[in-house]
């Protein structure tokens, strides 16, 4: 009796030993991804931080870098229904897809992780550091500069949310603050970035000239015109950019993308692609073709007229800038440019205007030269006085304008040059109707609206 | 012997394996059907085994005789024969005879059988003892799985729907769960679609989550096992895929569904939807049993739906560009200009109704073959199966080879060991069935002009014309192939320690490979030269252990204790593994390598997941009149914040068997009455398995940089879901065990509701997981058994009906916008309304005539366009003649009233009949297919409902007038209850006559049993619904009710016969 139970107790024994708890199991961290509190430990994942924050800038500018800068100004009509015409036409509602800036604040989340965790990695100072979150600061004010050009008053976030006791609900904070918090990371950014990365990097990747470029184009919007002349004059000496000299280099600057005269531009690739090809060069139509007013403002004998349409028919139904001279309908490659967003031609006719607004002789000369330069390499005459320029334009302001209206078509940049100069109503008025300053902002849309009961729609949509 | 087989052996088998010849002809090889291996190898293989354990019996005196029923004379097989004081035994065979060694003329047999009275006879100097048995209509000695565990139907005190293998051997099932459907009470089952191997949607007494899955727990002879689909090349096919599609129904042994908190609190965390215990068959001691059955049919669309012909087609396109030029004020109209409605162009010239294209008479074919048998010390349960089953869509197939084996082995008096390992090999050719867009087939041939052309002037196929994908070229060229292996394999130990105590312990595995192969030819694709192709491998493993002690103890036959206690550990561990191409050198190479561009976005990545448990049980009762039953779980899981971890779900029930009481045992009609009653917690942990933690994401890639970036934002005091349920039951049996009622009343609150909360995107995320707010689901369960004749004509039926009462009890304000929770496109969640629960539009009708529109009723905003004639007669809910979104209201709800099942079974002496209505009341269905079918602008074809539209001023109708562009949005982008319809139905679900070969027949075949059956399967279903079927599932979580088109049910025809030797 006593043996079996002895046998019976050393099995169970056995047994309850081949099992014993361990409540380690229930430890599980991500294996394919990092948890919370897992990453940001590494300089590796520190750089995959900010590649983080560039990867989001595609979602950014996949579409929207030609709503918000081009649908709504005077160089592009639309054959389409939808989001185009609801722009062309000043039409806007809450609804629209562009009247939502939840991507930009994914870019801005993003980089506040960076620049709050980077740190901690590196240590307080390190240069190595410094350089990445010189980087995330840079991306931050890209974002917030959109955001005020777009919808002006905007929450401005500069922490990581990392748990739901922050401040979830926020409210609009007036432009002029975020628009000085743009300009102070901009210069953390111009100090503490790379000079250059010596590869393909440079046009794709924030370093010193291309945080001074940006910096030059929020002076602009502000009206500083002596700070953007301190700026200006930093990237036209930056030995990476010069301008290309011949028109099909200038072709490539959007087809191939990479140029020497380009300073910031969205990288894409097949993977990775945008909507170039939908906004401007498929099917029977694009979603923006050139206005009627477009195509009658090019000076005869500008080279750069069949780089950017369709001119073998006479109503074009493609924009061939991006996609390139005589792109198919039927391509089967896709829509893999960069999208500049920044380049060199921009920064020297930024540069044109600053000078003609601070006046004087010698101002107003460079002034010229600067557009001349511009003008002549499209193969058009130097204009050899501001009264040459003014007679055909007006005033040497019009004149640079539109040269920039021609050399930076469709890139996004229209509609915000005639919200910076003043001239938006003016020029808009006669074509759909627009009259109201308040209504140069976009709406904020209902899907933000909807998600924040603190959220005030912007005035004019109310 | 083989002879007897050779019919089945002609049966042509299906080409799993041997996939070589692909190669060549990729296209037309792929669902060819070879011989794979003949039945007769199988047969030989099996037999050997049975030989073999035959020799391992005894030699001892034989008993032999036959069992019959006592009034029909009918040989009864599957009866149970135990020499008494022993555990040997045997089972009479299908023409009722049996054989038994008994040791001593002492021996006394036990013959027992389901719903008989059992006797015992004494074996004498007898060699031969036939035996009648009479039928008891008492079925309450049944046992029923419970978790961890059986007991008597008669003791349970908690809620429980159990359906045995008897009930299912009427009809040809070929998954699962279609077998649960309209049979049990209180389970909702709707078929995803009916493409072959589709996913079922089965949800236990209501959804009682809003964001974490409704999907009961699935355990399969003691493992909880995957049923979430992995299929991840969803493109196509929104559905998912059945995981349980791989389980062979006729290994069924019982399904047991435990419905109230008590029963399932046993399960914890993962029980809040109820637990589906799925019982296979094991071998008993005696002879081997063989049977092969073997079944082949067709299936048919079992209705189409109108569409326009060419001309009719090509009149309502031109009216859109004239009500266009209406609209705009114009005098003069100009030309429709459109191509497709020039008749002379080749490409326009056709007039073809795209269904009669697409839609096949398919044929089906299974064969299953089962050993089962046993000695004392070793028994044994073996079958296999192969399923070939075309679907009614061109091109769509499902095949499936299943093999288990459950054998148990005594070692010693104290020592049980036993093994259940399950196999399953499934392809899957599928097509896409469900959603939107130029991808989904049966949309898109409801909506194709009919004027397109099926091929070019040269005979050659037109695959891709006007933006739209030709579906048959889709049908026929594309592939989307889904090939599953699944292992289930169960070990287990059971150790007597000492007298009533007993410790067990198992060791279980569940792995999935699937592997999805997906291809888009040039020939389908609008690029020239542009193919593409997807491949996803995707490996899905479980592991657990369970032990746990049990403890039986009865004083005096009166007082009855056991107990449970254990310990139990599993871990999921799922990883993926893809990659994208195109630009293939050949569209007959369809894997990767011969992709000339590999994506950059290729897949590969793990998540895991683990689960510790303690659990424990105690039950008392009374003589069987008094029960009390207690039961608590401690689930800790990984997917929860350190701090919480653990949770702790309890139950308790108590059953009162009022019938032995003395004041109502003389109530000459009650034969047995019981009250019950159960209280009981569970959850449901089903979120992301890192969503506490918070998540940095990988891939967040820029060009070949790669990139991560916070995708979760965390949330560490994240914790269960909890179920509270409440239940009250009565169980009566009457009039001499005639009449079986169960019903069963529950209340049943889910608290803590794990939502994602949609948070400003400012703060860089869209949602963040939180616990809020509460689900209500109350209800009302009958069933009743009723054994209506019982002479030698026989006719039994059961019938059941289930009310539930869906209701959303809180939100948290923070989460509401202008009150409710808008969920996908159609539905919103809203306090006090339920689940389910549509918001749109409120379609009155049409404007007869401009001047119809007494109130300047306007489009969108006060300077919008006025309604007129034509024009649909929207609700004006607030009265401020403005149609926006002001005027959304509660348009529909998809909850139906009651659902249901009628069975009934006849029999006459050797013909029997099974007849099974399926019941559906009360439900919405929001018929998007509808709303795509009368979408003119987008240059659909449409139903011919739109032959009574507007015309002109006066005209009287309900159809408004169709403009080009649908400035109005008359036809389209509103959610409006123009689209919904009633879902209610009654359908005659399975109709199956049976003939049993007579005796005489079989002895001279030399087998023991011959059945042969014809089956009719959706024959009738009487419904009001206008799309294909009214079984329309919410295949992703709460998108109830909503019909996009999906592959539609068929009628279908079966021949079977099933042989036992």
């Amino acid at each position: 009796m006593k043996i079996k139970y002895f046998k019976s107790t050393i099995i169970v024994a056995l047994l309850f030993f081949a099992i014993s708890c361990d409540n380690d199991i229930l430890d599980k961290a991500p294996v394919s991804s990092f948890s919370g509190e897992g990453f940001y430990l590494t300089t590796s994942d520190a750089q995959a931080g900010i590649y983080g924050i560039y990867n989001s800038t595609q979602g950014v500018f996949r579409t929207n870098f030609a709503y918000w800068g081009e649908g709504r100004a005077d160089n592009v009509k639309t054959e389409q229904s939808g989001e185009g015409l609801t722009l062309i036409q000043n039409n806007l509602n809450e609804s629209a897809s562009s009247a939502n800036w939840s991507s930009l604040y994914t870019m801005i989340s993003r980089a506040n992780y960076a620049v709050k965790y980077i740190p901690n990695v590196y240590g307080e100072g390190d240069p190595a550091g410094n350089q990445l979150i010189g980087q995330a600061r840079a991306l931050r004010a890209l974002a917030y500069f959109y955001l005020v050009k777009v919808w002006g008053d905007v929450p401005l976030i500069t922490e990581p949310y990392t748990s739901i006791e922050q401040d979830i609900f926020v409210t609009k904070t007036n432009k002029e603050a975020v628009l000085d918090q743009i300009e102070e990371d901009l210069v953390y950014a111009v100090n503490n970035c790379t000079e250059k990365y010596n590869n393909n990097n440079d046009r794709i990747m924030i370093n010193k000239g291309s945080a001074n470029a940006l910096l030059t184009k929020v002076y602009m919007w502000r009206h500083k015109y002596t700070e953007a002349l301190a700026t200006s004059a930093v990237v036209l000496k930056n030995p990476l950019y010069s301008l290309v000299s011949t028109m099909d280099e200038w072709g490539k600057i959007f087809t191939d993308g990479y140029s020497k005269e380009s300073i910031f531009e969205v990288g894409y690739n097949d993977d990775q692609t945008n909507s170039l090809r939908v906004l401007y060069a498929i099917g029977s139509y694009a979603i923006f073709t050139p206005s009627e007013k477009f195509k009658a403002s090019y000076e005869t004998g500008d080279l750069r007229i069949s780089y950017v349409y369709d001119t073998t028919i006479a109503e074009p139904k493609a924009i061939w800038k991006f996609l390139g001279k005589g792109v198919s309908d039927e391509d089967a490659s896709k829509s893999h440019q960069n999208i500049v967003l920044i380049r060199l031609a921009d920064i020297m006719l930024l540069r044109a205007e600053a000078l003609n607004q601070l006046g004087g002789a010698a101002n107003k000369a460079e002034a010229l030269s600067l557009l001349n330069t511009i003008r002549t390499r499209a193969g058009l005459p130097a204009f050899e006085t501001e009264e040459t320029a003014s007679t055909q334009y007006g005033n040497l302001e019009s004149a640079i304008l539109h040269e920039r209206s021609i050399e930076l078509c469709f890139e996004g940049q229209r509609w915000f040059d005639l919200v910076r100069t003043g001239r938006a109503i003016s020029t808009m008025n006669p074509l759909n109707g627009l009259s109201e300053e308040s209504n140069l902002v976009w709406p904020i849309s209902t899907t933000v609206l909807n998600k924040n009961p603190n959220m005030e729609q912007n005035d004019y949509y109310k | 012997m083989y002879g007897a087989i050779s019919s089945p052996g002609s049966i042509q088998f299906i080409n799993l394996t041997n996939f070589k010849s692909m190669k060549k002809n990729y296209l037309l090889n792929v669902f060819k059907l070879k011989k794979f291996f003949s039945a007769k190898k199988m047969i030989l293989l099996l037999l050997v085994l049975v030989i073999n354990s035959a020799f391992a019996g005894s030699q001892q005196a034989l008993v032999t005789g036959k069992i019959t029923d006592l009034n029909s004379g009918a040989p009864l097989p599957g009866v149970n024969i135990i020499i008494k004081g022993t555990t040997k035994g045997v089972s009479s065979n299908f023409d009722g005879t049996y054989s038994i060694d008994v040791s001593s003329p002492k021996d006394v047999l036990v013959f027992s059988f389901l719903g008989y009275t059992a006797q015992e006879i004494s074996v004498g100097n007898n060699k031969n003892i036939n035996i009648k048995l009479a039928e008891s209509t008492q079925q309450l000695d049944e046992m029923v799985v419970i978790g961890y565990g059986a007991m008597k139907k008669r003791n349970l005190t908690g809620s429980i729907t159990s359906i045995s293998s008897k009930s299912l051997e009427n009809t040809p099932i070929k998954d699962v769960m279609s077998a649960l459907q309209g049979r049990a009470s209180g389970v909702q089952v709707v078929s995803n679609s009916g493409a072959p191997g589709d996913g079922i949607t089965v949800t236990v007494r209501g959804q009682s989550s809003l964001n974490s899955g409704n999907d009961p727990l699935y355990v399969i002879d003691g493992v909880a096992v995957e049923t979430t689909s992995l299929s991840l090349l969803n493109g196509w096919d929104t559905h998912g895929l059945n995981p349980l599609a791989d389980i062979n129904p006729n290994d069924i042994e019982s399904i047991e569904v435990l419905k109230d908190g008590a029963s399932t609190s046993i399960y914890g965390s993962r029980a809040a939807n109820g637990v589906i215990l799925i019982t296979t068959k094991r071998g008993h001691e005696g002879k081997a049993n063989i049977k092969v059955n073997v079944f082949t049919g067709l299936s048919k669309i079992t209705r189409k739906l109108s569409v326009l012909n060419a001309s009719q087609w090509r009149e309502i396109i031109m009216d859109t560009y004239k009500n266009l030029d209406d609209y705009n004020n114009k005098t003069t109209y100009a030309d429709a200009h459109w191509t497709a409605i020039d008749s002379l162009n080749p490409m326009n010239s056709g007039d073809v109704d795209w269904q009669d294209v697409m839609y096949r008479t398919a044929k089906q074919k299974q064969i299953e073959l089962s050993v089962t048998g046993g000695t004392k010390n070793a028994k044994y349960a073996l079958s296999t199966s192969a399923l070939d089953q075309d679907g009614i869509f061109l091109a769509s197939n499902f095949k499936r080879i299943t093999s288990r084996l459950n054998a148990d082995f005594t070692v010693s008096d104290k020592l049980k060991i036993g093994y259940n390992l399950s196999y399953a090999h499934a392809v899957n050719n599928r097509i896409n069935a469900g959603g939107t867009g130029n991808n989904s087939l049966v949309q898109s041939i409801l909506v194709r002009p009919p004027v397109y052309s099926l091929t070019y002037p040269n005979g050659d196929p037109i695959n891709y014309f006007n933006g739209k994908r030709n579906p048959v070229g889709l049908a026929k060229e594309a592939t989307h192939l889904n090939t599953t292996n699944r292992v289930i394999g169960n070990q287990y130990l059971e150790y007597e320690i000492i007298k009533n105590l007993k410790f067990k312990t198992t060791l279980s595995l569940d792995f999935i490979s699937m592997k999805e192969d997906q291809f888009y030819p040039t020939t389908v694709d609008y690029r020239a030269g542009y193919n593409s192709g997807a491949v996803r491998a995707t490996s899905n493993q479980t592991w657990a252990n369970e032990n746990y002690l049990t403890y039986v103890k009865s004083f005096n036959n009166e007082h009855n204790f056991s107990a449970l206690v254990g310990y139990s550990q599993q871990e999921w561990k799922l990883e993926t593994t893809g990659l994208d191409g195109m630009y293939f050198a050949s569209d007959n190479i369809r894997t990767l390598n011969g992709a000339g561009t590999i994506s950059n976005q290729a897949v590969n990545t793990t998540v895991e997941h683990s689960l510790a448990s303690y659990f424990g049980r105690l039950s008392y009762d009374y003589k069987s009149k008094y029960l009390f039953q207690a039961n608590l779980r401690a689930d800790g899981s990984s997917r929860f914040g350190k701090n919480n971890r653990f949770g702790y779900f309890p139950s308790a029930s108590a059953a009162w068997r009022f019938s032995d009481e003395s004041f109502i045992k003389n109530l000459s009609f009650l034969n047995d009455g019981k009250l019950r009653f159960s209280a009981g917690q569970t959850g449901n942990e089903a979120i992301g398995n890192y969503t506490s933690q918070g998540e940095f994401a990988l891939s967040t890639n820029y060009l070949d940089n790669s990139g991560a970036s916070p995708t979760v934002m965390p949330n560490s005091g994240l914790t269960w879901e909890t179920t509270t349920q409440y239940d009250a039951g009565i169980d009566l049996t009457l009039l001499k065990n005639r009449i079986i009622f169960t019903g069963d009343a529950y209340l049943k609150k889910t608290s803590d509701l794990l939502f994602a909360v949609p948070i400003p995107e400012t703060t860089g995320f869209g949602y963040i997981t939180q616990n809020i707010g509460e689900v209500q689901n109350k209800g009302l369960e009958l069933s009743l058994t009723t054994y209506n004749f019982t002479g030698k004509f026989k006719w039994n039926s059961s019938f059941n009906i289930s009310f539930n009462r869906n209701k959303i009890l809180s939100l948290p304000e923070e989460v509401l916008t202008n009150g409710y929770i808008q969920n996908g496109t159609y539905h919103i969640l809203k306090e006090g309304e339920s689940i389910g629960t549509f918001y749109g539009w409120n379609y009155l009708g049409v404007y007869s005539r401009d001047e119809d529109n007494v109130n300047h009723v306007r489009m969108g905003s006060s300077n919008g366009k006025e309604f007129r004639g034509g024009d649909p007669i929207w609700d004006d809910l607030n009265g401020d003649n403005i149609i926006d979104d002001n005027d959304k209201q509660i348009i529909g709800n998809a909850q139906p009233k009651f659902t249901g099942g009628f069975n009934n079974d006849f029999s006459y002496k050797n013909f029997s009949l099974n007849v099974f209505f399926q019941f559906t009341y009360g439900n919405d269905i929001y018929s998007n297919l509808n709303m795509m079918r009368n979408w003119v602008f987008a240059y659909n074809n449409v139903s011919t409902d739109a032959l009574n539209r507007w015309k002109e001023q006066g005209d009287v109708t309900d159809y408004p007038r169709p403009i080009r562009l649908d400035p109005l949005k008359n036809e389209y982008q509103r959610v409006s209850n123009r689209w919904i319809e009633d879902g209610s139905f009654l359908r005659l679900k399975n109709i199956t006559l049976a003939y049993n070969v007579p005796e005489q027949i079989l002895n001279k075949l030399k087998i023991s049993g011959l059945k042969f059956y014809v089956t009719g399967q959706n024959l009738v279903t009487w419904t009001h619904y206008t799309g294909y079927d009214p079984e329309v599932s919410s295949y992703s979580g709460l998108r109830l009710g909503v019909d996009d088109g999906s592959y539609p049910q068929s009628r279908t025809y079966i021949f079977g016969l099933n042989v036992q030797f």
